[in-house]
């Protein structure tokens, strides 16, 4: 278990240096610069900006400095658009905002998605299941562009105290999590379905109900447990997913977390907001990750021995 | 006497098709697609659909009419037309995109599986670490920063051919999105290709053509590769709505089809700023994208069904 834990612990660093490697690099490959305003500067002091900022150096240093910087003192240097804040400020004030977002979301997708499944799994090829599946496909072909304005206009602009842009109340969050949460509950519920089929054609499943387990017995007694692997695993990239939805959930409803600062910042080239961003992103992931296999661990014990092997 | 009837066997190929023509949802997604390719790609040829950039400035916001099916947008451009544009944009982003990584997750697969061993593990480890990087923050950085590269091409071969840089520059303006989302998209098909040569790799009839002197170039492309196109098939289809998700998605928050290329996404961008004044504007294009998206889920169901019956999940 310890072993496994610091095997996936190593493999999650290396992730997150890849990750952070191809991206300084890229970035530094954009077309234009940060300081391309609206007017254009004079020769010396886009020199002195550049010199300030380390930007005059090969590729290389800079980029050895800049973990040099973290490694050794945390700093993740300033942001270069948004003068007089550092990339720390700004991702320690946008990272509540898209947990909180992101808890939200991943809720209303488990709370709708896992029963959906169930339910669909237990009249298999009846009306329910064909309409739930239909539904979830439905969603999963509405990318969250297309369902964050209609949520808007329909239910933003007539029931009082949701609000469609923003973030001022701590109701601004329900829209948004609500569009996230529709497009994973779609696929939590397929997951969940397809899991649920499985278990429910094996033997001890036929010896529970010869034995007179009742449908709520039958379900959340013997079949749930094993029923929820492939859900769960999903869980983890769906966490990846989470973030990604939130580039378009938070442009679209103008949330000020890491998805709207992350696509200012490609456009602004604030190239160490970028950086610092993305190197979020990559841990937030990795951890992700480990938690889903571990909880995987807890759920499947033959992947126990599997694990420490 | 009456004659002995023999019952024609089916090939593999009839079998599959039998099992798909079966399939009501699929085959309505068929259908709805093949009018879709023809309605953006044919059909624009004819003068029946306005230039989508020219402005009917008597029909500003007009709703649907006669003349404009669709209405116009807030420049009197006619809805109708900018919808089907929009679509080529996108089918083609979702069809080139999708045979960048067909090709390089193909050709990815087919090695690792084949050669096997110590390379294999290193070549699947390399996807697993590319399996962990979050793929759109990818997609975004790498479709930028290769912009500029792609703009000198367009430059060297405007110069090279003579040809006009109107007429070539949208196209190429879409090369990075190819790139970048088919270079970072192959990572399923590798694994999946490589699980299905090691099966195929097992079979006697490989142990065979190894023991006539086949070269490994011979085995592998005229022994293994015809034997995985099913599988490739199924996932392809399976991952060009994914791939055009991904295209709309950049659309949308502006990093992906710049002007004055407009995809489905640029335009369902548009309609929903101006969602409140004239919601056909949203309605239209997402309509389109949303369907489009559906019958490719389904077709590609349908054939995982009807091609590799063992993967079909009841």
């Amino acid at each position: 278990m310890i072993k496994l834990i610091f095997k996936r612990l190593a493999q999650g660093a290396l992730v997150v240096f890849v990750l952070e490697t191809i991206t300084f690099f890229l970035v530094r490959m954009l077309p234009g610069n940060p300081f391309l305003g609206e007017r254009k500067l004079p020769q010396h002091v886009m020199e002195q900006l550049n010199s300030l900022y380390g930007l005059d150096q090969s590729a290389l240093s800079q980029y050895f400095n800049y973990w040099k910087n973290i490694l050794t003192a945390g700093d993740f240097g300033p942001s270069l658009v948004r003068e007089g804040l550092q990339v720390s400020d700004i991702i320690s004030a946008a990272f509540p905002v898209s947990l909180w977002l992101g808890i939200l979301g991943m809720s209303i997708a488990v709370v709708l998605g896992i029963p959906a499944g169930m339910l669909s799994a237990w009249w298999k090829n009846r009306w329910p299941d064909t309409l739930l599946m239909f539904a979830a496909m439905l969603s999963i072909c509405m990318p969250a562009f297309v369902i964050g304005p209609m949520l808007g206009k329909t239910l933003g602009m007539h029931v009082p105290g949701l609000s469609v842009a923003g973030w001022d109340n701590p109701l601004c969050a329900l829209l948004p999590a609500l569009t996230l949460g529709l497009i994973n509950a779609a696929y939590l519920a397929r997951l969940t379905r397809g899991g649920m089929l499985e278990v429910l054609s094996q033997d001890f499943m036929r010896t529970a109900r010869a034995k007179g387990a009742g449908a709520t017995r039958q379900l959340f007694v013997h079949a749930l447990r094993s029923g929820l692997l492939p859900a769960v695993s999903y869980l983890g990239p769906a966490f990846a997913a989470l973030i990604t939805g939130s580039f378009v959930v938070e442009t679209c409803f103008q949330v000020p977390g890491m998805g709207l600062h992350f696509v200012n910042a490609t456009t602004d080239r604030d190239y160490f907001l970028i950086q610092g961003l993305v190197l979020c992103y990559g841990v937030l992931i990795v951890a992700a990750n480990l938690v889903v296999d571990l909880a995987l661990v807890a759920l499947n014990p033959r992947l126990r021995t599997q694990g420490a092997a | 006497m009456a004659k002995p009837t023999y019952t024609q066997g089916n090939s593999l190929s009839k079998d599959a098709w039998l099992r798909l023509s079966r399939n009501r949802a699929a085959m309505t997604s068929l259908g709805f697609l093949l009018l879709m390719v023809f309605a953006c790609f044919i059909l624009p040829l004819f003068p029946i659909i306005d230039n989508p950039n020219s402005t009917d400035l008597n029909n500003i916001a007009a709703p649907c009419s006669w003349e404009h099916p669709f209405g116009t947008d807030q420049l009197g451009r006619d809805l109708l037309a900018r919808v089907l544009y929009g679509g080529r944009i996108s089918l083609l982003v979702g069809l080139v995109a999708t045979v960048v990584a067909l090709i390089i997750g193909l050709v990815y697969g087919l090695i690792s599986g084949y050669i096997g061993g110590r390379t294999d593990a290193l070549m699947m480890r390399t996807v697993d670490v590319l399996f962990a990087l979050p793929f759109i923050v990818l997609v975004i950085v790498f479709s930028l920063s290769i912009e500029e590269p792609s703009r000198n091409l367009t430059a060297a071969i405007v110069e090279l051919t003579g040809w006009r840089r109107e007429s070539v520059a949208p196209i190429l303006g879409l090369v990075p999105l190819f790139i970048a989302i088919g270079a970072l998209g192959w990572l399923t098909l590798a694994r999946i290709v490589r699980t299905q040569t090691l099966e195929i790799k097992a079979q006697e009839y490989i142990m065979a053509a190894q023991s006539l002197g086949l070269g490994h170039l011979n085995i592998l492309f005229r022994h293994i590769a015809p034997n995985l196109l099913g599988t490739v098939v199924v996932y392809t289809t399976l991952a060009v709505p994914g791939i055009m998700l991904t295209e709309s998605t950049l659309s949308f928050i502006g990093l992906g089809v710049k002007a004055p290329n407009s995809s489905w996404g640029t335009l369902i961008k548009e309609g929903a700023d101006r969602m409140e004044v004239s919601p056909e504007l949203l309605i239209f294009p997402a309509a389109f994208f949303c369907l489009t998206l559906l019958a490719l889920n389904f077709l590609g169901d349908g054939l995982r069904d009807a091609i590799d019956p063992r993967a079909a999940k009841d």
